[in-house]
């Protein structure tokens, strides 16, 4: 039991530590221009919110909200308001808004994007409640996208085959080809670890 | 209190097919976020990095989309019992079928007055809830929000179901002693009359005649008086007992109202009247009219008087004023034990016509609310006006012979029955 709870904390906490990490990895070096700003801003509150509404999960609400004080009635809906809002999907736009606005570098956005997938998993870990062991049937998939991921960062560290816009579109397309590939071929991957039918 | 309740779980329904609403999870919506405006943002700054950023969250759904999701399943509900008491910890098992992977989440919504014992949601195939009736009548247990998600969590199935409903009878109240007529009807039964019989305790002693048996000869007094003299004994005898539960008001607080208690007692008074093989009926009044049952021997009729009780509660009754119930409802010479505040002069004066019908009876007042304490003089003057005339209806009914008796719906009925249960009751006429 008490390690079952361990657990639990322990996975809230490396959630909030991908999040903070991932916003810390997005905005360094810090650049002032455009929206920047307001993104990092965006960033940190969607990752803080999103923090607050896995610690407050086990939190109970009374099924009777009637003629209840004010106090726990504002404290009722401060929790309605944290569990609506999707917190971290406003988080994941500011990161990569914010790593966008950085110059072109490959490694460092396939290395955001790999902290990205891993507090994605983190958090859905943690809001379930499931162990790590639920994610042992995607490691094949995952192992894919790893793959995908570093293909589209060799891509984008490729030199241009030649000078105008048409050959990064191109790598686009190869990119984005590549990715269509994978996901026709992955559910014959993926089904290979499902259950078998049951006999007719 | 749980012994009285007969083994009588549920019956093993067919099963509930539910329809399941099948949608994307929250981890599913952020893999999409990220998918899409990753290949967004690729598209936009011509950045193919991005594309592989979005490239491991499009995968994920991709391959989630061949995991198996039924369109319904079925659920079977099974109540621990299909009826208890007011503060019995009962449960209700639920379990899936047509879905055996095992990630199902139940969460338990409470009907009212149903109070949850432990945690009110579970995961697993299946589940068992565990809750308390608060307060009888016929109860919904709640509903019950079933969660399918499939293996790989990208999709949730919601359905919603009913649970059975409940029959909650009052806590009968404590009760062991018996109020016993002084004159008994010729039926064989436990309480020892007035006359000489077949009994168990002793009667007196009379001349032997011929035909008795030799083991009740009583050899000190035949010794005295040089004659044979034989032991007689007490005849044994059951009487009718019509218990009448006044449903016309029910003040006070909820849990411990003049209702409650008029149903508490007339449960624990069934019961006890019942243990000593006497034949128990009910008749319940409310306003204008009554329903009744009939006088009845066994364990089975302290149900059957509690759910005529419910029942009556529930709104049917056979529109009956008491000059119109049938013989067998009230019959001559049985003894009515009546549960009742006292506040409806109808009934009252319904009492009283009984009693000058000859009817020997007893009143439990269950009245334990007075009007609210305001300052202004009016009010205080009003309450003591109210006060004296709840005195005028007790005092009018011991003129005419009928005991009044108070319970507070926490000591036992033996204590306010006591004066009444040392010796037999006469029936005056």
């Amino acid at each position: 039991m008490r390690g079952t709870v361990r657990g639990a904390i322990g996975v809230r906490i490396a959630a909030c530590l991908l999040g903070a990490g991932c916003v810390v990895w997005a905005t360094v070096p810090q650049v002032h221009r455009g929206t920047a700003d307001f993104a990092l801003f965006l960033a940190i509150v969607g990752v803080a919110a999103g923090a607050l509404r896995l610690a407050l999960t086990a939190v109970p609400v009374p099924e009777d909200s009637y003629l209840l004080p004010a106090a726990l009635r504002g404290w009722l809906s401060f929790l309605a308001t944290l569990r609506a809002v999707p917190w971290e999907e406003g988080a994941l736009l500011a990161v990569l808004w914010l790593e966008v606005l950085h110059p072109s570098r490959p490694w460092h956005t396939a290395v955001l994007g790999a902290a990205l997938i891993a507090y994605l998993l983190a958090v859905h870990l943690a809001e379930s409640g499931a162990s790590p062991q639920a994610l042992r049937p995607q490691v094949r998939v995952l192992a894919c996208g790893a793959a995908l991921l570093a293909l589209g960062a060799g891509a984008g560290m490729l030199p241009a085959a030649g000078p105008g816009a048409g050959s990064a579109l191109l790598r686009l397309v190869a990119a984005g080809a590549l990715i269509a590939a994978a996901g026709l071929v992955l559910p014959y991957v993926a089904r290979g670890d499902a259950p078998p039918p049951p006999p007719a | 209190m749980s012994s009285m309740v007969p083994n009588d779980p549920g019956p093993r329904l067919p099963g509930t097919e539910l329809e399941l609403a099948w949608r994307s999870s929250r981890h599913a919506r952020r893999l999409l976020t990220l998918g899409l405006f990753g290949v967004f943002v690729a598209t936009l700054a011509r950045r193919p990095e991005f594309a592989g950023v979005a490239a491991p969250a499009l995968l994920l759904l991709a391959a989630g989309r061949v995991q198996r999701r039924p369109p319904r399943i079925t659920v079977r509900a099974r109540a621990s019992s299909r009826r208890g008491f007011e503060g019995e910890l009962m449960a209700v098992d639920v379990v899936v079928e047509g879905y055996d992977d095992g990630r199902v989440r139940w969460t338990l919504h409470p009907g009212r007055e149903i109070a949850p014992v432990g945690a009110a949601a579970a995961d697993g195939q299946a589940a068992r809830f565990t809750f308390t009736p608060e307060r009888w009548g016929r109860r919904e247990i709640g509903t019950l929000d079933v969660v399918l998600r499939d293996r790989w969590r990208l999709a949730e199935g919601h359905a919603t179901m009913t649970l059975p409903k409940l029959d909650c009878y009052p806590a009968p109240a404590e009760q062991r002693t018996k109020v016993v007529l002084r004159r008994l009807p010729n039926r064989l039964g436990e309480h020892p009359a007035r006359v000489s019989g077949e009994g168990i305790e002793f009667f007196g002693v009379r001349e032997y005649v011929p035909g008795d048996r030799q083991r009740s000869i009583n050899w000190p007094a035949s010794t005295r008086r040089g004659r044979l003299q034989v032991n007689t004994f007490a005849a044994e005898r059951s009487q009718d007992v019509v218990l009448l539960a006044d449903a016309t008001s029910d003040v006070g607080q909820p849990g411990m109202s003049a209702l409650d208690l008029a149903l508490r007692g007339a449960a624990a008074a069934a019961r006890a009247y019942t243990d000593a093989r006497d034949r128990v009926g009910v008749i319940t009044y409310q306003w204008g009219g009554a329903s009744w049952l009939v006088p009845g021997l066994g364990r089975r009729q302290v149900y059957r008087i509690i759910d005529s009780m419910l029942a009556s509660d529930a709104g049917w009754a056979r529109g009956a004023s008491f000059r119109r119930l049938p013989r067998a409802a009230l019959p001559p010479g049985a003894l009515v034990v009546v549960f009742s505040p006292l506040l409806d002069q109808r009934f009252v004066e319904t009492l009283r016509d009984m009693r000058e019908r000859g009817f020997t009876m007893l009143v439990v007042d269950v009245l334990n609310a007075e009007p609210p304490a305001r300052p202004r003089i009016v009010d205080r003057m009003a309450r003591r006006i109210w006060r004296m005339e709840q005195e005028a209806i007790r005092f009018s009914l011991r003129e005419l012979g009928v005991p009044v008796v108070h319970w507070d719906g926490v000591e036992s009925l033996d204590l306010p029955l006591a004066a009444y249960t040392r010796r037999p009751m006469a029936a005056r006429r």
